[in-house]
Order: C-alpha cells, then structure tokens, then sequence
C-alpha cells in the first residue's frame, strides 16, 4: 500500500472508536439539551423547548451553588497542589536514599483509586473512631468531638485535602521534569558569588519554571473541574449542598430528578467551561516547545 | 542558617511528606486485617485476622464477581484501545498528512471532555438497548476516556524512536507495513506496556460510569465500596479489606513501570 493510503487507514480504527464514543454521544446530548425530557413522565424525548434548559441554569438555586462551590473547590485546590509541587520538586531535585524512596512512593497516591481516596479519608475524619478525628483531639484537646464532615467549611477542606493529596504527585513529576531543563550553570555562578539557596531559587531557578508551572496550573484546573469521585464517597455533596461541584449537580439533575433535558444542558455548559481552558492549554504547550520533558 | 541545619531540615521535611503519602494508604491496611471491634479503635495493637477477606468474597458481597468485572472491563478496554491508537500514533508521529494538525487537535482535546457529558447519552442509548448493567456498555465507554490519551502517549514513544533503521530497511526494499511490524512496534514495545499498564489503571479506578450504567451484575470495585454503607453505618472493616483488593494490583504495576509510569505521565500531559 501507498503511503498516502495508509496514513489514513491506520487512523481509521482510533478515530472510528473517537467517533462512536466521544463525537457521537457529544452531539447527542446537545440534541437532549434543548429538549424537554424528564424520564419519570416518559421514557421519550419530549417536544423541543430551544434554550429553555439553558434559560433555566440562569436563574435556578442549585446550579448557582454548584458553581460557586466548584469555583473555591477549583482555585483552592490548583493552587495548593501547585504550589506543593513545586516545592516537593525543589527539595526532590537533589539525589539521596530519602530522595529516591520519597520519589517511588509518590506513584502510590496517583495510582489509587479516587473513590477510595474519599472512603478512606472519610473513616480517618470520622469523630468517633477516626484516627486523624482523633489524633487531632489528642494534641488540640479543644477539637474533641468536632464533627469533621458535617461542618460546611471543614467538609469542603477534607475535599480539598483528598484532590491535593490525590494530584501532587503528578504535578510534583511534572514540576520536576521542567527542573532537569533548567541550565545549571548560572545557579552554580550565583552560588559562587556567595547566594544564598533562597534566593537562587526565586530569582534564577522560579522564573525560568514559569512555563511549566503554567502548565500544570492549567492541567490541574481541567482536572479539577470535574471533581466528582471523592465527592460521592467522602461528603455525598453534603452537608446540604456545600460540596456539590458541578459534575455531582449534574449527576444529580439526571439520576435523581432524571431531567435529562436540564442535565444535558448543564454537562454542556461545563463542557464549554473545559473546552475554552483546553485550547489555553493546548496552545501553552505548542507555543513553549521547551515544556517536552520526555 | 548553617549547612548541617539545612541538611536536617532537607531530611526531615522528606519524612514528614513521605509520612502523610503513606499514612492513609498503611492505615486502611492494617484496618483490612483488624476484627470489627479492633476496627473501631485507633489502637495500634490488634491481633491480625484475615476474616474481612473472607466476609467480602462470600454473600452477600460477593466480592468475587466484582474483581472478575474490573479485570475483564479492565483487561478487554485495553486490548481495543491499545493496538487501534499504536497505529493511530504511528501516523500522527511520521506522516505528515492533510488535516494532521485539526485532527491531532480533535483527539487531544475529546481527551478534556468531562466524563458526565458522554455517559449521560450513553445512559439513555443503553437503556433502550437493554444494554444497562453489561460489561459491554462499561467497555464502550472506558474506550471514550482511555483512547484519545493513549494516542497522545504512545505518541510521545514513538516520537523517540529514530527513524533511521526505518529508511534503512525501506531502501533495503521492506514495506512500510513491514517496517511497522518488525521494526517499530518492537522498538517501541516498552511504550506500549506502559501506556498499556496506564490505561488498565484509568479503567480499574474509574467510577462514574460504573455508578451510572451498572446495578447489579456488571458492578466494578470502586462501586463495590459504596455496597460497605449499610444501614447498620459504614462497615469499615469489609471497606478496607476492599479497598485492599482494589489497591494491590494497581500498585504492583505502578511500581513495576515505575520510571516508566513518571516519564509517560509527563510524556502524556506535557508533550
């Protein structure tokens, strides 16, 4: 075969599966969007509503919160894990028994299971018999019997604490990945004029990070965005609605209430939120060629 | 601040992050081998049971069923996803072919597409097709998430690879078939097995799609651990014992693709 055929060819089975799995349903669920179809009247689509659904996200309780909520959950939490990274990378930079143990087991949190994350952080925070609950009240006797997860803001941190936990590997891998890019030598002339290791760090080593911390920025944005597992098994959304980010709203709206019209609309509108921030993405990596770490 | 202070901050800031990476993964461990009682205390003095592995495999949890789901969902989501996007890699990596940039563009972007989007249409497709709770239905959808990064990692593998032994055998006379079969694919093997070993974790975890499209008879082990709440509270014990089962193995193959696992990870987002 000609290479001209065969380019194409060998795309065909991949972009067959893209289609049918990814293309397709997207289409169809923007179809749903304008309808008005809510599966405990009847399990078919009901009549064409236009911009209704969307109409209705503007003004509607649960949608406003569950963006606000995803909103703190998503900044909090970028710039934690960011910013945790970074540091971890600089201190990982260096080689030594700790360092090399320290980088294997950090594979451990990424590779876990997302919903088992939630559960298990849900039994260390439970008052009673929690070991984090109660090592907390054995050092702050005042923090006794504190309902960890039932208190709005607490639930909303325990949230955080799991996606941190969960991501700073990654991000840490990346952070580091940029580091070996970095040009030794104006550290090593710094140092020799006497800087002190502080000061290398965030006058010549930080900006010439900026790139990659962007970067993961960026990526860490599009993850969190679609927070969803932990919700479910650590906080169930609660207590009231203080944790329901987005994709738990819009779990909700379809399998609770089963609108799928208003659930259709609502995935689209965070499929659009996703979109604008992949091309940031797509377009930081293609302008910063020296982001290729591999 | 001296240097031997700082070279004990440097060490001892290592324990503390190394401390809370493991903490919660060795406290459900030994949770998984504690008795009910032992459970619900913080002591670290327990005589260690195996009884909750027992209690999870047997009814009414049925364990089992649910680990044979995950490693055929798993195990069949990897083997349509991995050869289609080898060869869909190879392309985007050597030819140079009209609308390269749109669709390399498509696939990297399907990529970022928040899973509840496309499993709300599969939910509806399914249900008329009686196709809710099948291992099929959860198969088709992994391919949606896992395909597209698969692509974009092998990708990056290949793109290491130089093309000289290529050319060579092309001016020998080899096809560019041949060339693939025998002299890519081989070379780019270790790529593969990781990207491989990548994907099989993205669908073991995967959760949303499980709780949406399954109920009884397809159900996987991230889904198995919401079973463990019960009316009688949480039953953390079983929980951990599960978690445990779904834990292992993952973390076999992590550590085993381990300098693999960090390259591709950043091959994957970064490249």
């Amino acid at each position: 075969m000609r290479d001209r055929t065969l380019q194409y060819v060998l795309l065909i089975p991949a972009f067959l599966i893209v289609l049918a799995t990814t293309l397709y349903p997207l289409g169809f669920s923007l179809a749903t969007a304008f309808l008005d179809w809510d599966l405990r009247k009847s399990p078919r689509p009901g009549e064409f509503v236009g911009l209704d659904n969307f109409g209705h996200a503007v003004t509607e309780s649960g949608f406003q919160n569950s963006l606000w909520v995803t909103t703190i959950f998503v900044v909090i939490s970028v710039v934690l894990t960011v910013v945790l990274a970074m540091a971890l990378a600089l201190l990982l930079r260096r080689t030594g028994g700790l360092h090399t143990f320290t980088r294997i087991i950090l594979i451990l949190p990424f590779a876990m299971s997302p919903a088992l994350i939630g559960v298990s952080y849900r039994f260390m925070f439970n008052p009673e018999f929690g070991v984090l609950a109660k090592g907390a009240a054995a050092i702050f006797p005042a923090l006794e019997g504190t309902p960890w997860l039932a208190n709005p803001d607490l639930a909303m941190g325990i949230l955080i604490a799991t996606d941190v936990w969960h991501w700073t590997p990654y991000m840490t891998f990346m952070c580091l990945g940029g580091l070996a890019s970095v040009p030794r030598e104006t550290e090593e002339a710094a140092r020799m004029d006497g800087a002190s290791t502080l000061r290398i760090i965030w006058e010549i080593v930080l900006p010439q990070m900026k790139g990659v911390i962007a970067v993961a920025a960026v990526l860490k944005t599009i993850f969190a965005l679609k927070m969803f597992d932990q919700v479910v098994t650590l906080t169930g959304g609660g207590p009231g609605s203080s944790t329901e980010t987005l994709a738990f709203f819009i779990h909700k709206v379809g399998f609770k209430w089963f609108d799928m019209g208003y659930a259709s609309a609502l995935a689209w509108i965070l499929t659009i939120i996703m979109m604008a921030i992949s091309i940031w993405y797509v377009r930081l990596i293609i302008t910063d060629k020296k982001m290729a770490t591999a | 601040m001296s240097k031997t202070v700082l070279w004990w901050l440097e060490r001892l800031l290592l324990l503390v992050v190394s401390t809370i990476v493991l903490f919660p993964i060795a406290w459900m461990f030994l949770t998984a081998f504690k008795t009910p009682i032992d459970a619900y205390s913080v002591s670290l003095v327990f005589t260690p049971t195996l009884q909750n592995f027992v209690t999870v495999f047997s009814d009414p949890w049925n364990l089992g069923s649910m680990v044979m789901n995950s490693v055929i969902v798993a195990g069949v989501t990897v083997l349509i996803s991995v050869p289609c996007a080898s060869l869909a890699a190879y392309a985007f990596s050597r030819f140079k072919m009209r609308g390269r940039k749109f669709l390399f563009f498509l696939v990297l972007s399907t990529q970022f597409i928040p899973a509840i989007v496309i499993v709300l249409p599969f939910f509806l497709m399914f249900r008329q097709l009686g196709l809710l709770d099948t291992r099929i239905a959860l198969i088709i959808v992994n391919l949606a998430i896992v395909t597209p990064f698969v692509i974009w990692m092998i990708k990056g593998f290949i793109d290491a690879i130089p093309r000289d032994s290529e050319e060579a055998a092309m001016i020998d006379g080899a096809s560019r078939l041949r060339v693939i079969k025998d002299i890519v694919m081989p070379m780019a093997a270790p790529g593969i097995l990781t990207s491989s070993i990548f994907c099989f974790i993205l669908t073991w975890n995967e959760f949303l799609f499980s709780l949406i499209l399954t109920r009884r008879d397809a159900v996987t082990l991230p889904i198995g651990l919401v079973n463990f709440r019960t009316e009688r509270g949480d039953l953390w014990e079983l929980m951990s014992a599960a978690g445990v089962m779904i834990t292992v193995p993952i973390f076999i193959m992590a550590l085993l693709i381990q300098k693999h696992f960090t390259r591709g990870m950043t091959a994957g987002a970064v490249k």
